[in-house]
């Protein structure tokens, strides 16, 4: 509920978007197409997350894949190291205007592989990922942002055919995060995404960062 | 022997720290969540990423891990220019260079079931040892006693030093 007693409105949220988007282009523009652009340390860690979420995936000559919040499109380099003989049709979806334009020059010509500018998967696929797009709180009340993670996972389930993966930042016991960041535990969204989309979740922890992975595994569709 | 560091390159010591940072140990309390896994966040890389190796220069795998410096500039490209020259400088080893020193080191240390966090810093290199990289365990923080580490030197030397090296 917002300060006035009424739930979250669209426009509310449209407004959280707009923040993410003033955010995460402002990075790009200062680290440019680089894990610190997008907010990771590193290479590494950026993509110890992309292999937790992608352990979702049976990932074959003819997978579709949405990958929300995509950035400059980082996850295409790890799955065409690990996976060079997949053809994965692949959609990347940002809401920063420069960063889907470094991504489209930076994987120009490669096959099967678009990007958009966007909040939300414009396409169903077979599976979507999103990574580290739930940690950045910033000054945003808790149960907004909440609201922004649940229609946002709900937004992921619709597009989404077998499943989907996300990540959060796993609170510390007994104490605070640093100021702009959520961290949770993963009770809530587990149940969350058990519950509402009828889904077999399954919990990733111990990858050597302070954050769990749910992949979401949704009933197949007769 | 021992890189020659110019008077202005105060900066040099952020590289340490950044390096000591993510490789010290974990710190279940950290107010940061980027630097609170410390060496289990970058033994978990080690294991999925291999980023460490036999025959890959030091260079390239701190890269992957983001420490070559976040800004431009010429403190970072003194710091890479360092870290080029690591295979050209003697270690501690008669056998291996100052890279695969550091770098074997580092592999080993990652294959014990616990391994040690890693401190870097400069050592003299006008009378330790002159131009050697070092590589030891030892307890190089009186105020972490009895934390052991593993210990990473690197020689240094004043560019105004005369008649040194």
């Amino acid at each position: 509920m917002n300060p006035a007693g009424r739930a979250w409105s669209a426009a509310d949220l449209a407004a959280v978007h707009r923040t993410i988007e003033s955010y995460y282009s402002t990075r790009f523009r200062q680290f440019g197409a680089t894990p610190l652009g997008v907010d990771w340390s590193c290479v590494a860690t950026q993509e110890m997350r992309f292999v937790q979420l992608l352990k979702l995936c049976e990932i074959g000559a003819d997978c579709s894949l949405n990958d929300l919040g995509c950035g400059y499109g980082a996850l295409l380099a790890l799955l065409a190291r690990r996976h060079p003989a997949s053809a994965i049709d692949y959609l990347g979806i940002e809401l920063s205007a420069a960063m889907v334009r470094s991504a489209r020059r930076r994987w120009r010509g490669q096959p099967g592989c678009r990007f958009v500018q966007g909040e939300a998967c414009p396409r169903q696929a077979d599976y979507s990922l999103a990574s580290g797009i739930f940690n950045v709180q910033l000054d945003q009340p808790c149960d907004l942002w909440e609201a922004f993670i649940r229609t946002t996972l709900d937004g992921l389930a619709a597009s989404s055919r077998r499943g989907f993966s996300v990540n959060f930042i796993a609170a510390p016991a007994g104490r605070a995060i640093e100021a702009g960041l959520y961290a949770t535990t993963p009770g809530p969204w587990l149940g969350y995404c058990a519950s509402r989309f009828d889904a077999a979740v399954e919990l990733v922890t111990g990858y050597g960062l302070r954050e769990f992975t749910l992949l979401v595994r949704l009933p197949r569709v007769a | 022997m021992g890189e020659l560091i110019n008077p202005h390159e105060i900066y040099l010591g952020t590289f340490f720290e950044r390096f000591n940072m993510r490789f010290g140990p974990a710190d279940p309390n950290a107010v940061s969540h980027w630097l609170s896994g410390g060496i289990t966040e970058i033994a978990a890389l080690q294991k999925e990423f291999e980023i460490f190796k036999t025959g890959r220069r030091f260079l390239e795998s701190v890269a992957l891990l983001g420490l070559g410096g976040d800004a431009v500039g010429p403190a970072k490209d003194r710091w890479i220019a360092y870290l080029e020259k690591l295979p050209k400088m003697k270690s501690d080893d008669a056998e291996q260079t100052g890279d695969a020193r550091i770098v074997n080191a580092l592999v080993a240390n990652f294959l014990k079931g616990e391994p040690l966090p890693c401190f870097m810093q400069a050592l003299d290199g006008r009378t330790v040892d002159p131009g050697h990289v070092i590589v030891s365990e030892g307890e190089p923080l009186f105020y972490l006693e009895p934390t052991k580490f593993l210990v990473i030197s690197l020689p240094m030397r004043p560019k105004s030093a005369p008649g040194r090296g």
